[in-house]
């Protein structure tokens, strides 16, 4: 269930206002900051002081399970019908190298996309946005705007509200 | 690239999916008809039986096998350009690797079909998959054809999840740019991307991870593929320097075929001028000439060694090969493989579009007759006199080749029209951002 949200949403048409609203938002203590991009800005990880992602763990380990699993197919395959090749052992290991290798690659994509949506998804929950139909409807993000969202108590809002503008918000919206 | 910005990628991109014109319906209809064409002539070789193919009892591999690899081929360069240009950070990249990664899908789709038309009986095409029948009787894992199902179906899916991955921050921006029942299908296939903090870092982290998980995938394929030959002892097949030659073969097809498209492409749409460069376009042209002397290189070895080695058979092969029945084959593939792309160390050719075309198009002829003189030369002169042979192409193979070129285009065709063919977060992420201090 997602939280209510309380807090303020800005669209910004200037990528160094973004970074300075976050930077000042982030100092006055706000850290329930979402923002929004056109595309992937590394200035704006910065001001949000470079969060990781743990993507790769997860890529690992489908990676892994995968080699294991190609390992456990060819074994357990290859002795329950002994297929005798030209004087080749029953269980070859170096034949195992090219379907452990696919295996792995398969199953580490596979992870990896996983990961990819369990952790959007997980963040999404943790960091909540506005429901209005202003907000959902508002369609320059993915061209050509910038946007801030701090979710806040509502006595906090005004403060937030003044650091946006203070950074040349085009629009600023609270919502209690 | 001065006059685009971050709107004005996106309005280029809608664009271009408008609803289609007078001239890409003549197109669909051709390539439908080319299509129709293929699916006759398969449905008349699984009445008849294979011997309306022109496979006969030596060269019991002959165009389906060539059309197989020759796909795999194409498909490769899409890859090539999506994940290993994405890694090296090439900045000639960004602009046609959308249409290259949807050719790749493509390309693998259609290369997955000739197996099964190989097959004959293409309803057990099934059997090559490890599953436990009655007898529990596995496939043969000794077996680099089995090796190749798990490969080429592995590139599949790779393919086509790293392209899906691509497209979704591109349809939540088309999405933002339609209206109606358009709207919703964007809103539905871009999965409710908003270009927030936590998708693109998560996002972009994966994708770095597709991207390097790709490029071993890229190089492994066609090496796989190369051991369908090298694994056996068919003289002309049976040589450690196949793996590279085949991956050397599979890049320099590719980038020539990426050319074929991104040149039209650019010619139909033209609000992708200023963003699909000549620049671009050239730095492919080089691709294709570096590649060129690679394959040149390889086939010069092969020809040495089959001298050097002091094998009888080998010789013969390598004799057959530009003096024999199907020299036509071979001088062709040289002259379009080994001479032509040579005109492209000229800058003048390089950047003038139609020659990179027509040159282009050439180098796709010279490497699908180079997998035709690997296939179908080496089993015409195997070991026993007796058994050798040539090859009579007929009607019914000739048909489901241009049937595959058919099928191929039907996708990419419906492909420009649905989804956006430059990849739009990327354009942006290249662009100077806007910024109010003058930098």
């Amino acid at each position: 269930m997602r939280q209510k949200f309380c807090g303020a949403w800005a669209t910004y048409e200037y990528l160094d206002d973004t970074c300075e609203a976050i930077k000042e938002l982030r100092r006055s203590g706000f850290e329930k900051i979402t923002t929004h991009a056109p595309c992937p800005r590394h200035e704006i990880d910065h001001a949000l002081g470079n969060p990781q992602s743990r993507v790769p763990f997860f890529t690992l380990a489908g990676a892994i399970i995968g080699f294991g699993m190609a390992i456990l197919i060819i074994y357990q395959m290859s002795l329950s019908w002994i297929l005798p090749v030209s004087g080749k052992p029953v269980v070859s290991v170096p034949i195992m190298g090219p379907i452990a290798f696919e295996l792995s690659v398969l199953l580490a994509i596979f992870f990896t996309a996983g990961a990819i949506l369990f952790f959007i998804v997980k963040d999404t929950l943790r960091y909540p946005v506005p429901r209005s139909r202003h907000y959902r409807e508002y369609n320059r993000f993915m061209r050509d705007r910038f946007g801030i969202v701090v979710a806040c108590a509502a006595p906090e809002v005004s403060e937030i509200e003044s650091i946006m503008k203070k950074h040349q918000a085009e629009e600023v919206t609270c919502e209690k | 690239m001065s006059q685009i910005s971050y709107g004005n990628i996106n309005d280029r991109v809608v664009q271009s999916m408008e609803p289609p014109g007078r001239s890409w319906l003549v197109c669909m209809v051709l390539i439908l008809g080319a299509l129709s064409m293929g699916v006759f002539a398969w449905s008349y070789q699984i009445r008849h039986g294979l011997e309306y193919s022109g496979i006969n009892q030596s060269i019991a591999w002959g165009v389906y096998i060539t059309n197989f690899v020759f796909w795999i081929g194409i498909g490769h360069a899409g890859t090539l350009i999506s994940a290993v240009l994405y890694l090296v950070r090439a900045p000639f990249r960004n602009s046609i690797y959308r249409a290259s990664e949807a050719m790749t899908v493509f390309a693998v789709m259609t290369a997955g079909l000739f197996p099964i038309i190989h097959l004959g009986r293409a309803w057990f095409a099934y059997w090559l998959f490890p599953y436990p029948n009655q007898r529990e009787l596995w496939v043969n894992f000794k077996s680099p054809l089995l090796w190749d199902v798990f490969a080429v179906s592995t590139y599949m899916s790779v393919s086509i999840a790293f392209f899906i991955l691509g497209l979704i921050p591109d349809l939540a921006a088309v999405r933002d740019e339609s209206k109606g029942a358009k709207r919703f299908f964007y809103k539905v296939t871009s999965l409710g991307f908003r270009g927030t903090n936590h998708q693109w870092l998560h996002y972009m982290r994966g994708y770095l991870l597709f991207a390097a998980i790709a490029t071993p995938l890229v190089f492994s394929v066609h090496s796989i593929v190369s051991w369908d030959f090298a694994m056996s002892s068919v003289p002309g097949w049976h040589s450690t320097i196949f793996a590279p030659y085949f991956v050397s073969g599979a890049i320099f097809s590719g980038c020539a075929m990426v050319l074929t498209i991104m040149i039209p492409l650019r010619k139909a749409f033209p609000g992708f001028a200023d963003i699909i460069q000549v620049k671009h376009l050239e730095s492919m042209g080089k691709m294709i000439v570096f590649t060129s002397l690679i394959v040149t290189y390889s086939y010069a070895v092969e020809f040495f060694i089959a001298y050097y080695s002091g094998a009888r058979f080998e010789r013969a092969l390598f004799w057959f090969r530009p003096f024999g029945e199907m020299k036509g084959f071979f001088w062709l593939m040289v002259c379009c493989n080994c001479i032509i792309p040579l005109a492209l160390f000229v800058k003048r050719i390089r950047t003038s579009l139609p020659a990179l075309f027509v040159i282009s198009i050439l180098v796709n002829v010279g490497m699908w007759l180079e997998r035709f003189n690997i296939v179908g030369t080496s089993l015409a002169h195997e070991f026993v006199p007796f058994a050798w042979s040539s090859y009579q192409f007929e009607w019914v193979e000739i048909w489901i080749t241009i049937g595959s070129f058919g099928w191929f285009f039907m996708w990419f065709f419906i492909f420009v029209k649905i989804m956006p063919s430059i990849a739009v977060a990327e354009m942006k992420e290249k662009l100077l951002p806007p910024f109010r201090k003058k930098r």
